[in-house]
């Protein structure tokens, strides 16, 4: 091998986004004849979850494949472009925006500076959202205590009339099954379904109406500089493509896990209707503008997100 | 005839175990500024603990949890964490095996006294030069302007750049510590067995 | 600059296999040393940093450092050690285990045999280890050793005991077991319980044994029968403790608080109770806190080296050597997973769970998968694994935890001789865990 990279994943080993994650970087060294291999490790192997983006910078991993809204604190900017609740209803809007609508480019820019090179951007699709309450509409949600993780999420929620909790993510499950919270944003409906949340949350809400994580795969940008121009086109192409399998995937592992939850007595799914869904999206929309003026750089993405969804006829 | 169990002469174990406040006399003034500042430190445990209670009990009786508890809480007690170790510096009071130590001769201890906190020394001048990498970051935008990182939060308190800029203070501080201790190792009276270890 | 650094230090070219047999050797030489066991692991951390990748990977080990002094789940640590502390400065524990005695009535090791209930109460009020340790060290093991208990017997039931904080659920290392194998938490947790019961069982049936067999073990059971009316005073010890463990118990079980949270619940509660006795000053409370911030440094410390060290080892690509290991052992499943037991006995005398569940959860679940067991019996299995590496030398947590509060004379060599029929014990569960896989019914 020529080139011998490090990256880590946001998601434990066993969970079926690291699966993909790791066909991905296995199709990346056939393709590349073998010059370019790539180790994947798991979440917190080298660093913490929130750390890589520094890591990556300082060229201790080589690349990582990570949620940006983790990297909110750094730059209020990373908080909007990964998550602008509201904005897209499907993966395409979003790959649109981000492969031709000007988001790769402002993905760039805005990582340039921390010594990082964006390749492209993939994503879970929408979360499903796990809760003990019936929720059918915007107004269940007064009151319902959330655990949500770092980012815009907390902010929707609570101008929604929701009750945002911090908790670290190992605390869901029990603070879940004896009542501490209500609710919880965790991940895609297969995966909650999985890791037994239903069980304890009866009334989950698909397809999740809250969230749909920009997860970026990037990597060094020096090392990024140094590879030739064949091997950068296979890494940018190859991103792509492993964007298209993970959403792809992860719908028919949701779309199985729904079958399954239905048939089960004791879970409610719960679908909310497209006025409902539109009354969060207004919601939500309200708060981009308060992240907008944190930073010029979430003003920069404030703006490009809005030319380009009232350029779509998206933005009403 | 051992005395009957109730009133054996064994005391409370909290004058036993209680660690002794007072910092090793190699220490010196850094080590004397430390055990005084640890109180301090000591109270955070305390609020971080009523916090918690608090937060407990808004959310609990009046369905309002805060949104700083928690980032409160976790940063006392890293604070504490973090200072807790330096504490343990001054006081020599970190676990050791001491197996080697005690075979030895005063003199060779004198030695590895000596070369123990030369280790020690060198590891945190480089862990305190890691740590101002991670302050420069933590602090400043990558333009150079000023700017703490924050959790992210809803909150969005700064305290992640707070923490790493205690961390490296601290790691400053130990380093300073340690080379204080490795000038009164070698000047010092040849060391004693120690006994309160292996 | 990095060149001046870099003392021509090149461990890279040692490869992973001898790299990790001479980070293994340097742990236990300069463990040998004398240097604090913090350092120890920490210096082995920068000089494989330094030496396989340069010093720009020294911001690693701090990176790491920030992250493990900022986890949430480890404020329970300082609360239950204050918990300790002020138990330790009233006469709340004097009074319980003098009730304890009673309740023990004529059973030889009846007090012993009551801590590993207490320590089973601790397992289910807290989902890590540490606190519950340094507790049962301050409360438990001199009112043992006051009421005429063989000392190692009292050494090895305080650390086996509280080490049962991540086999009984709530559990931390279930949970990160669940994320990492993508099962249910519930499922483990159900899973957990027999098997976490056999353990606690074991030991009962072994102090059992050893106070009957030996007659310095255990103190002989009181011989004055007088009448029950002049002990109940006495029973009065047992209720402001149990009123505590109520309260604890209930806010994590009745939805009022998450499990890190509820042990402030329990600090909050315990000074309730000095109140009640009239023994609380703030003198006290601040004296009790300054003994928590010197242990908590202690033991924090010995955490932040360890998952140092581990962050290094698994840039160095610790992960593909594991699986480098497993592949081609054998085609025989029972083969398979006695060599897996024997790493993770292995990996268990060095490294702390964590760094084993990041080692070694990402090649042996899916073998698990591949052969056809169920990963929620390996999860309990794993938990159980990790029971036998908090005891074992020279990297104990529990001994360090333990050594942290005892008085001198306790050292590091007699807690680690202590534990050596423990370590037993968790070997026999271990094996009737892998035979009868049923245990973890769920
Ligand atoms: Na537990
Ligand atoms: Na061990």
């Amino acid at each position: 091998q020529e080139y011998q990279f490090t990256f880590q994943s946001v998601d434990p080993a066993g969970n079926p986004n690291f699966g993909i994650q790791k066909a991905w970087t296995e199709r990346v060294e056939e393709m590349s004849g073998g010059r370019l291999a790539i180790e994947l490790l798991p979440v917190g192997s080298v660093v913490e979850y929130n750390e890589t983006q520094d890591a990556v910078g300082a060229g201790i991993l080589d690349g990582h494949i990570t949620d940006v809204s983790y990297f909110s604190g750094k730059d209020p900017a990373f908080g909007l472009i990964a998550n602008p609740i509201g904005a897209w209803s499907a993966p395409d809007e979003m790959f649109r925006f981000i492969n031709y609508g000007g988001g790769y480019e402002l993905m760039n820019k805005l990582e340039e500076p921390y010594g990082l090179k964006f390749i492209g951007a993939t994503t879970t699709g929408l979360e499903g959202f796990v809760s003990k309450r019936a929720l059918n509409g915007v107004d269940d949600l007064k009151g319902l205590k959330v655990r949500a993780p770092e980012g815009l999420i907390q902010e929707v929620f609570a101008a929604a009339g929701a009750v945002p909790v911090n908790l670290p993510y190992s605390e869901v499950y029990t603070a879940l099954d004896k009542g501490v919270i209500d609710a919880a944003d965790s991940t895609v409906f297969s995966t909650n379904h999985q890791q037994g949340l239903h069980k304890v949350a009866e009334n989950p809400v698909y397809p999740g109406f809250h969230s749909m994580p920009l997860v970026e795969v990037s990597m060094n940008l020096e090392k990024w500089n140094a590879l030739p121009a064949d091997l950068q086109a296979i890494l940018t192409v190859s991103v792509r493509d492993f964007a298209q399998d993970a959403v792809a995937i992860l719908s028919m592992n949701d779309l199985k896990a729904f079958a399954e939850a239905t048939a089960d007595p004791n879970i409610t799914v719960h679908n909310w209707s497209a006025e409902e869904r539109a009354k969060f999206r207004t919601i939500a929309m309200d708060q981009w503008a308060k992240v907008a003026a944190r930073s010029d750089n979430a003003q920069n993405v404030y703006e490009a997100l809005t030319t380009y969804l009232s350029s779509q006829g998206m933005l009403k | 005839m051992p005395l009957p169990p109730d009133q054996s002469p064994l005391p409370n174990s909290a004058q036993i175990s209680a660690p002794a406040q007072e910092h090793l006399p190699q220490a010196g003034w850094l080590g004397w500024v430390i055990t005084r500042i640890a109180r301090l430190f000591a109270i955070g445990i305390i609020v971080a603990m009523v916090v918690l209670v608090i937060e407990i009990f808004l959310r609990y009786v009046f369905n309002s949890p805060t949104i700083w508890a928690h980032e409160t809480t976790t940063f006392l007690s890293a604070v504490t964490f973090i200072f807790g170790g330096l504490f343990c510096v001054a006081r020599n009071s970190h676990i050791r095996v001491v197996l080697l130590y005690d075979i030895v001769g005063p003199r060779t201890r004198r030695v590895l006294d000596v070369l123990i906190s030369i280790a020690c020394l060198l590891a945190s001048l480089f862990f305190a030069w890691a740590a101002w990498l991670m302050v420069k970051k933590a602090m400043f935008r990558p333009d150079g302007s000023f700017f703490l990182e924050t959790s992210g939060s809803a909150w969005n308190s700064p305290s992640p750049a707070l923490l790493k800029i205690f961390l490296l203070v601290v790691m400053v501080a130990m380093s300073v510590q340690f080379l204080i201790l490795t000038f009164n190792y070698m000047r010092g009276p040849l060391p004693q067995k120690r006994l309160d270890d292996v | 600059m990095f060149d001046l650094l870099d003392f021509g230090l090149n461990l890279k070219a040692l490869g992973i296999e001898w790299g990790t047999l001479v980070m293994f050797a340097l742990l236990v030489g300069l463990l040998l040393t004398g240097t604090p066991l913090a350092m120890v692991t920490l210096l082995v951390a920068l000089i494989f940093a330094i030496g396989w990748f340069g010093p720009m990977a020294v911001p690693l080990i701090t990176s790491r450092v920030y992250s493990f002094v900022s986890s949430f789940v480890f404020i329970s640590v300082p609360m239950f050690v204050l918990m300790a502390a002020i138990l330790d400065r009233s006469g709340i524990a004097r009074d319980l285990f003098d009730a304890m005695k009673l309740v023990g009535g004529q059973l030889r090791g009846g007090v012993a045999v009551q801590t590993i209930f207490v320590a089973v109460i601790l397992a289910a009020m807290s989902g890590i280890i540490g606190g519950e340790i340094v507790l049962l060290g301050l409360v438990a093991l001199p009112q043992m050793l006051r009421l005429g208990y063989n000392r190692r017997l009292a050494i090895g039931v305080v650390c086996a005991g509280g080490s049962l904080g991540t086999m009984v659920p709530p559990s931390i290392v279930l949970i990160i077991y669940g994320l990492t194998a993508n099962v249910s938490v519930g499922d483990l947790f159900t899973a957990a319980f027999v098997p976490g019961f056999m353990l606690a069982g074991l030991y009962i049936a072994y102090i059992l044994f050893r106070s009957y067999l030996d007659p310095n073990a255990a103190p002989p059971p009181p011989v004055d029968r007088t009448p029950l009316r002049e002990h109940l005073p006495l029973l009065r010890g047992l209720v402001l403790p149990m009123l505590v463990v109520f309260v604890v118990l209930g806010s994590i079980y009745g939805g009022i608080a998450s499990v890190t949270e509820a042990s402030a619940i329990g600090v909050a509660g315990v000074i309730v109770s000095t109140i009640l006795r009239r023994e609380f000053s703030f003198s006290m409370l601040l004296d009790a806190a300054m003994h928590t911030l010197a242990t908590v440094g202690m033991i924090m410390w010995i955490g932040i080296g360890a998952s140092a060290l581990v962050g290094v080892y698994n840039l160095m690509g610790g992960i593909r050597f594991i699986s480098q290991l497993i592949a081609g052992v054998s085609d025989n499943p029972t083969v398979i997973i006695l060599f897996m037991m024997a790493v993770l006995f292995i990996l268990g005398m060095f490294l702390d769970w964590v760094g084993i569940a990041l080692l070694t959860m990402p090649i042996f679940v899916p073998i698990i998968k591949d052969l056809g067991y169920d990963p929620v019996w390996f999860g309990v299995l794993f938990a159980m694994n990790m029971q036998v590496s908090f005891l074992t030398p020279p990297f104990g947590p529990a001994a360090f935890y333990l050594k942290s509060v005892t008085p001198p004379d306790i050292s590091l060599g007699e807690i680690f001789r202590s534990l050596v029929p423990f370590i037993c014990l968790q070997v026999i569960a271990v094996g009737l865990l892998v035979m009868f896989p049923a245990l973890a019914m769920h």
